[in-house]
């Protein structure tokens, strides 16, 4: 009986200690780094839009 | 390589409105946030002056610098952006930024600011350009689109514009010979400073 209730016990006291996991992948703060999500648009450069961009202005901004 | 800037030409700006409709249009702004404003100065004097505000994606962005957990990044030519999901809603940013740009959507209870929300010269934010979940977020991503900000596009004075700063200058420049006075453009050196 008491090997058996020491058996439950050793079980449930697991189950409790596994309910207690935190993930330890955690985001460690550095000053000024930014940490968030990449932005797609970083992946090309400002050059590769600049000349779309010069053509759009010259388009709709310039005066007439 | 083109640094992206807005300047507000004030002695053209007739407070029509119509880039914060564009704007709110354009991207869904919901009640309450008004990611461009046009300010009035010496309403109702004449010689009053119209300026249309918002981020202006300054030089040293304010706001970048006094965010608690980093949610700001710059592009290459220089728009200010931020990511959602890091943001806690603080409100540092708003203290900070000298345009009053930061808004917030006060839809929780007890104050609680929720995320915040600017304009970020159409360019979307940090999730796959033009998807739902990034219209849904942080509205239209035009550059991806290679467009300009609607606001600068739409209005019909052309008294906003947005786009590389050298080009931006280079037109205010000929305004200026061309009507005389000396050149006002508000808000250039908060956001930009002395060198540009």
């Amino acid at each position: 009986m008491k090997m058996l209730l020491r058996l439950v016990a050793g079980v449930s006291l697991t189950f409790l200690l596994a309910g207690c996991y935190e993930s330890t992948s955690v985001t460690s703060y550095q000053p000024g780094v930014y940490k968030g999500t990449s932005d797609p648009l970083l992946q090309a450069s400002a050059d590769q839009r600049a000349e779309a961009m010069k053509k759009r202005f010259e388009l709709v901004q310039m005066d007439r | 390589m083109a640094r992206m800037k807005f300047l507000c030409d004030a002695e053209r700006c007739i407070e029509c409105n119509s880039c914060v409709t564009a704007c709110k249009n354009e991207h869904e702004v919901p009640w309450g946030v008004n990611r461009r404003r046009v300010v009035t100065l010496n309403d109702g004097v004449p010689g009053e002056k119209s300026i249309s505000v918002a981020c202006m994606h300054c030089t040293d962005a304010p706001c970048a610098a006094v965010c608690p957990v980093d949610c700001f990044y710059t592009t290459d030519d220089g728009i200010v952006l931020h990511d959602k999901d890091l943001c806690i809603g603080c409100g540092y940013c708003f203290y900070a930024c000298p345009f009053g740009a930061p808004q917030y959507p006060q839809q929780a209870a007890f104050g609680v600011r929720g995320k915040m929300d600017k304009c970020t010269f159409c360019a979307g934010g940090p999730l796959q350009d033009n998807s739902n979940v990034e219209y849904e977020k942080y509205g239209r991503n035009r550059i991806a689109e290679g467009k300009l900000p609607l606001c600068a596009e739409m209005c019909s004075t052309k008294a906003l514009l947005a786009g590389d700063g050298d080009m931006i200058a280079d037109i205010y420049r000929q305004r200026v010979l061309k009507r005389g006075g000396r050149p006002q453009s508000w808000g250039w050196e908060s956001a930009y400073g002395t060198t540009g």
